[in-house]
């Protein structure tokens, strides 16, 4: 969550949100949220689990979104 | 004063607090709140619970501060909590009551904004920097 955070702090582009999902269900039943942390971009579902610094940068700028 | 740490957690948050370069405010959105998960708890007043949680951690330095709003824009759910560096929106959001684990996120977003610098590498804000389109990262957490 914080690298989310970090990045939204660093860039005017980017916008980053926790979602605590038992208080949510009926929006983490739609992004399929089984095991966390579930990182969403754009709202489609990318991964799950803590990854460190580059690989996160990596994941959320992937080509597909570019 | 409202106590939410035990008192060793509480001195290491004011010392981690004491550090910070500039002010940070924490805006409690409030609004109507969807209903919980069974097992989560029910009776729970999601959203004076989160206040009372920001409101704590604000206790503990002069430089964080609380601001209340009620259905503010730009909030998608509620309660919600925005970490704003000097009172300025950067789109920083913890949807939901943040304890547990997730309350250390939310003090580590505090200690993020507070810095004038970013704590990313300079490669990371390199490729932020090149950033040509808008990125909303959704976590979805959690407070065990």
């Amino acid at each position: 969550m914080l690298l989310a955070y970090k990045a939204a702090l660093a860039s005017p582009r980017v916008r980053a949100a926790a979602i605590e999902s038992t208080e949510f269900p009926a929006l983490a039943d739609q992004m399929e949220v089984y095991a966390v942390p579930r990182i969403v971009v754009n709202g489609v579902p990318q991964w799950d689990g803590a990854v460190p610094e580059r690989v996160f940068l990596d994941r959320v700028l992937a080509p597909a979104f570019e | 004063m409202v106590a939410i740490f035990r008192p060793e957690d509480e001195e290491r948050v004011r010392e981690l607090f004491a550090a910070l370069e500039r002010p940070v405010e924490l805006l409690v959105a409030h609004g109507p709140e969807e209903t919980p998960l069974p097992g989560a708890a029910q009776d729970v007043d999601f959203g004076a619970q989160t206040e009372r949680v920001v409101r704590g951690l604000a206790d503990l330095s002069e430089r964080v501060t609380v601001r209340v709003e009620e259905k503010p824009p730009s909030f998608d759910r509620y309660p919600a909590v925005s970490v704003q560096p000097e009172g300025r929106d950067v789109g920083i959001r913890y949807y939901g009551l943040p304890w547990g684990y997730e309350l250390g996120s939310l003090i580590g977003a505090v200690l993020e904004a507070g810095r004038v610098e970013s704590s990313l590498r300079p490669e990371s804000l390199e490729r932020l920097a090149a950033l040509d389109r808008e990125l909303a990262i959704d976590v979805f957490v959690t407070p065990t």
